[in-house]
């Protein structure tokens, strides 16, 4: 996928702006309703990460000729990727589904949106998301520690792995892009 | 806000039903089923930062709460409510891995979730940041300037290094409630009401909850006058939380400082 014009790249950031507010809240409401205290140091302090990476996608929409802080609605079918993390409730789950799921299918939509830009023209972008990989990468990082800090919190379950799979490969198109205004006027 | 609480009763106030912990905890609900101990015994040490370190896990919760229950707060006021979960998460982090130092475990002793019990019945934010950020964060401000210098004392240096560096984040989180509170009600002054019941309803389970003197706990330690008086008020810090001279100076006059107030103050 190219994001060739302003309007495309301005539903791109948009879109990963939804995603970082939507994550920063699935974090959120995980907790309190977890009871280990080891995995919800390890939610609580990612909060924070998604807040900023939020921020300042947020920041560039405006520069992309989209409102200041433009939340744009992930397609239906990676909305039911966004759902179905949020609803799970086992804390192995919860964990491994975000970090080993969601976070690594994310990274790769921002470096396909990397490749997929004017690196010169679209350079703010390409800044904003070089922050965001970074701090997805520390985060994973974060999770290998937790692992080991918690050896016993692993998903039990047996369908556990289709239902991971079915998290971490949400389908390709997740932008939904707006239609495009009219070029011209006829009076 | 979004979501229905849960709730129980506790001496006939109704709370929030408590956050989720592992079992190794022994959740109690009332200051006299906790084993607090006034010396600075190795247990009694070991107790207070257990205690510090469920509060820190339940300020992270109740503002992780307030980002999932009130998703139309401005996005700036969000930005803090998220810094602060991810700093009382540090926190936590922190009194863990001190608490596994002096040899201590999850666990050890009884926890209780006042503070969540509190704000969980609030439904709007306003009377959350009164009563989480300015009331109880902002008696921690005044309560950690004792400890640091109590552990300090002690020759525990690590613990009171620790603790100063809390100090140092818990000031931003009242300052942030303090700002949030005087914008939106200069905004919308009916929001003082909100405000002001929510801090009833804090007085109401106060002193349902508290201990009178005389009464002692399940360890046997003996509730005096003296241990139901505030912590000294952390002038200092509370002006750098944003508080003004005539709200400290109302603090100090409550705190029963009346006739001491510096003179600079008055």
């Amino acid at each position: 996928m190219g994001y060739t014009t302003i309007r495309e790249r301005a539903d791109a950031v948009g879109t990963f702006r939804f995603i970082s507010v939507n994550l920063m809240e699935t974090l959120a409401r995980w907790v309190p309703t977890t009871p280990e205290l080891e995995a919800k140091i390890l939610f609580g302090r990612h909060i924070w990460d998604m807040a900023q990476e939020a921020d300042g996608l947020g920041q560039r929409t405006s520069e992309l000729r989209a409102p200041l802080h433009y939340n744009a609605r992930p397609t239906d079918g990676y909305m039911q990727t966004l759902d179905a993390l949020a609803a799970l409730t086992d804390t192995a789950e919860r964990a491994e589904a975000m970090y080993d799921g969601v976070l690594p299918d994310l990274e790769a939509r921002y470096r396909d949106y990397l490749a997929g830009t004017n690196q010169m023209q679209d350079e703010p972008t390409v800044r904003v998301i070089e922050r965001v990989l970074s701090d997805l990468a520390r985060m994973r990082e974060d999770y290998v520690r937790f692992q080991a800090q918690r050896p016993d919190l692993r998903p039990q379950a047996k369908d556990w792995k289709d239902r991971l799979a079915a998290i971490a490969n949400g389908p390709a198109d997740f932008v939904a892009f707006r239609t495009a205004p009219p070029q011209a006027l006829e009076v | 806000m979004s979501t229905e609480q849960a709730t129980k009763e506790i001496r006939g106030v109704v709370l929030a039903t408590d956050p989720a912990r592992e079992d190794c905890f022994q959740v109690v609900h009332s200051d006299d089923e906790m084993h607090e101990w006034p010396d600075m015994s190795d247990i009694s040490r070991r107790e207070r930062i257990h205690r510090h370190m469920n509060n820190e896990t339940g300020a992270m919760e109740i503002a992780a709460q307030a980002l999932v229950d009130f998703p139309e707060a401005p996005w700036g006021l969000r930005m803090n409510l998220a810094r602060q979960a991810t700093d009382e998460a540090r926190h936590a982090d922190l009194l863990l891995t001190r608490l596994v130092e002096m040899g201590g475990t999850k666990g050890e002793f009884p926890i209780a979730n006042f503070e969540w019990g509190v704000t969980g019945m609030l439904d709007n934010l306003p009377g959350r940041l009164a009563i989480q950020n300015r009331t109880f964060e902002a008696g921690l401000i005044d309560l950690l300037g004792v400890l640091r210098d109590k552990w300090r004392k002690e020759g525990d240096h690590a613990t009171a290094d620790m603790l100063e560096s809390i100090l140092a984040d818990e000031i931003t989180h009242v300052r942030f409630g303090n700002r949030w509170i005087k914008r939106m009600t200069e905004e919308n002054p009916a929001i003082l009401l909100k405000v002001a019941m929510a801090i009833r309803f804090l007085a109401k389970a106060i002193g349902s909850m508290q201990l009178k003197p005389g009464e002692t706990n399940v360890v046997g330690t003996v509730w005096t006058e003296e241990k139901l008086r505030p912590p000294a008020v952390n002038v200092e810090d509370r002006l750098e939380a944003e508080f003004t001279m005539d709200e400290i100076k109302e603090v100090l006059s409550q705190a029963g400082f009346r006739t001491i107030i510096p003179s600079a103050l008055r």
